[in-house]
């Protein structure tokens, strides 16, 4: 496993004819390797600017499995490292959030800075005096890279990652509709919703890098209650887009996503700012801004353009996943829209959410049905839409026409497969844009 | 955890067993309206101002200054009557997959005290609840915390014009919280 040449994990998915093996949803072995191939290598979301505004500033969650601390440094700096002592393991901080000058851990006493640097330890002139290897700067808290993008803060612990932009590919263009459309810039409010799913990560991840398709069936309950009567696509003024295996399928207008939220205030303040987001955006994208959309970044960071419901899928086994769920907000925006956004997201896509409700359900038995041995050997067909036509030329990425379809997933799968093959990052194949990467 | 609510001062004097008896029945017939999934019916216990709120657990620090929860902070349960309207709705559908077949729920109410306020045709009331659902063949989530209501008094009968559940639990264990608690 692992030699060079040999694509084990490609064998898993088929581009072409729209195949994926059910054994990566269920075996425990590529949930490891995942781990390691995946999470390890990739730049994951570890949280927003302004969740950790001033110094001291810090919030605890998760790059894989591995528990990370992201803070505010003395120096304004960010920094991001293993929330694990490495005198004995232990985790030092055991809040979510909050402000500190340093971590202290519970066991013996160590501390850290809030840059992670190992500032001193209970009875510290024993390892003055009489130890071995002791040196204070070689014993600080595991440091990831970081990189931010407009607002957003993201992590690896690969050092031969590409730069955080190239990691993005095609994508960032799309991703300004989120964090770039208004000058002032996004901010989270209200801190996080978190709930436990029995389901592999990667169901919740496709669903939102191209699953446009289960929401008139799925969620009819949901919009019927918002007094609409399901959501229909249309395909040929709605896309796929996907670049570096991150998705992202929309429809081409209509902004419906904004009236998820059933807030006059709301739909008034998008109505509004509309002229101001051509002006910074262009019209291609003031066109997209709003309308029906879910969006994955590569491996496991989820959002709702629009909406503003962004979440992470946090991986803890091939059957268990968690949501880790945030609001984010344009922070010049006021204050009552802030509100009735952080309202809205919560009463659609929230446990207690009305479309988010009728999720869940179906990622975890898509997951548990592969208990069966039979069952686990069959393929799953992801052939839909895979004739489309490409999209127009002023779409960046890789563009098919329709945002019902498959052909968002299978880029996913790929890239997953890319990382799950590779050796190193020199191994993985650039799925920025097909026809560029063809010249 | 302190889930005090500053609007509604408890006023002096303690709530005679008739009272405290009324109220109980009040919370016991509410749960099994919930138990019995008679959504339409529960709606008619609450009053048209209802502030129905749970909100989301975060652990912080005692130093700290912020508090676990506050009403900025995110919620499970942030409804007026519309949004509450707007659930019931969607449970009727016929379309809400994830009641299809039902869940079996159970609320148990439990540690009831009345307190009396300024109003007089208003109560303030705590309770514990331990909420179980099972569903198909053996899903099961539970949840408990603590409530603080205020009950009015509308035309002779008790109503919930507000509730704040604060569950234990800061990850909600369960794969969605489709009940009302
Ligand atoms: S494990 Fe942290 S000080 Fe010993
Ligand atoms: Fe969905």
């Amino acid at each position: 496993m692992g030699e060079a040449g040999r694509k084990k994990y490609a064998d898993y998915i088929d581009v072409e004819e729209g195949w994926v093996d059910r054994r990566i949803f269920w075996d425990q072995e590529i949930y490891d390797r995942e781990l390691e191939q995946v999470f390890a290598r990739s730049w994951l979301f570890v949280g927003h600017e302004s969740q950790i505004a001033k110094p001291g500033d810090f919030l605890t969650t998760y790059m894989g499995q591995d528990a990370v601390i992201l803070s505010r440094r003395k120096d304004g700096g960010i920094g991001v490292f293993l929330n694990s002592c490495p005198h004995r393991g232990n985790r030092v901080c055991f809040a979510d959030a909050g402000n500190t000058r340093q971590f202290v851990c519970n066991y013996h006493g160590w501390s850290f800075g809030n840059g992670g640097e190992l500032l001193g330890m209970h009875e510290e002139y024993v390892y003055r005096e009489a130890s071995k290897n002791f040196d204070k700067q070689k014993l600080g808290l595991v440091q990831a890279r970081v990189g931010t993008y407009k607002g957003l803060i993201f992590a690896t612990f690969d050092p031969d990652a590409p730069e955080l932009l190239d990691y993005m590919g095609d994508f960032a263009w799309y991703l300004d509709m989120l964090v770039d459309a208004d000058e002032g810039g996004t901010e989270v409010i209200g801190g996080a919703v978190r709930n436990v799913l029995n389901c592999n990560w990667k169901f919740p991840a496709e669903n939102f890098h191209g699953d446009a398709y289960h929401v008139g069936w799925n969620h009819l309950a949901g919009s019927m209650a918002f007094g609409g009567s399901g959501f229909k696509a249309d395909q040929n003024s709605s896309f796929q887009m996907n670049s570096n295996g991150h998705g992202w399928e929309t429809a081409m207008g209509g902004g419906a996503m904004i009236t998820a939220h059933n807030s006059g205030p709301v739909l008034e303040y998008v109505l509004e700012n509309l002229p101001n987001i051509e002006k910074r955006l262009g019209k291609e994208r003031a066109e997209i801004y709003g309308a029906i959309s879910s969006v994955t970044m590569f491996p496991n960071f989820s959002f709702l353009p629009g909406l503003n419901a962004i979440r992470v899928w946090q991986p803890k086994g091939p059957a268990k996943t968690e949501i880790w769920a945030w609001v984010l907000v344009n922070k010049n925006a006021p204050d009552t829209v802030k509100q009735d956004m952080r309202r809205g997201v919560m009463r659609t896509f929230s446990p207690g959410g009305m479309l988010e409700m009728d999720d869940g359900e179906n990622w975890e038995n898509a997951t548990l049905s592969n208990a069966g041995v039979v069952t686990r050997r069959q393929k799953l067909y992801y052939g839909m839409n895979l004739n489309a036509p490409e999209g127009p030329d002023y779409l960046p990425g890789n563009v098919r026409m329709g945002q019902i379809g498959d052909n968002n997933q299978l880029a996913m799968y790929q890239r997953w497969a890319d990382l799950m093959d590779a050796p190193g990052w020199g191994d993985v194949p650039d799925r920025r844009q097909a026809k560029k990467a063809a010249e | 955890m302190t889930i005090t609510d500053s609007r509604q001062p408890a006023a002096a004097g303690a709530p005679d067993a008739d009272l405290i008896r009324e109220v109980e029945q009040f919370l016991y017939r509410e749960a099994r309206i919930l138990d019995a999934e008679e959504l339409e019916e529960w709606l008619t216990m609450l009053t048209d101002d209802i502030h129905y709120w749970m909100p989301s657990i975060q652990n912080r620090y005692r130093k700290d200054k912020q508090p676990a929860f506050s009403e900025e902070t995110v919620a499970l349960f942030e409804e007026d009557m519309d949004s509450l309207k707007i659930r019931v709705r969607r449970f009727y559908t016929g379309f809400a997959w994830p009641e299809d077949p039902p869940t079996r729920h159970c609320h148990i109410i439990t540690n009831i005290e009345v307190a009396l306020t300024d109003n007089p045709d208003e109560y303030r009331v705590y309770s514990a609840f331990l909420n179980h659902r099972s569903r198909l063949e053996k899903d099961e989530d539970w949840m408990v915390g603590r409530r603080e209501d205020l009950l009015r008094r509308v035309g002779g009968e008790l109503k919930l014009a507000r509730r704040k559940i604060v569950t234990t639990q800061s990850t909600v264990l369960a794969k969605n919280l489709s009940a009302f608690l």
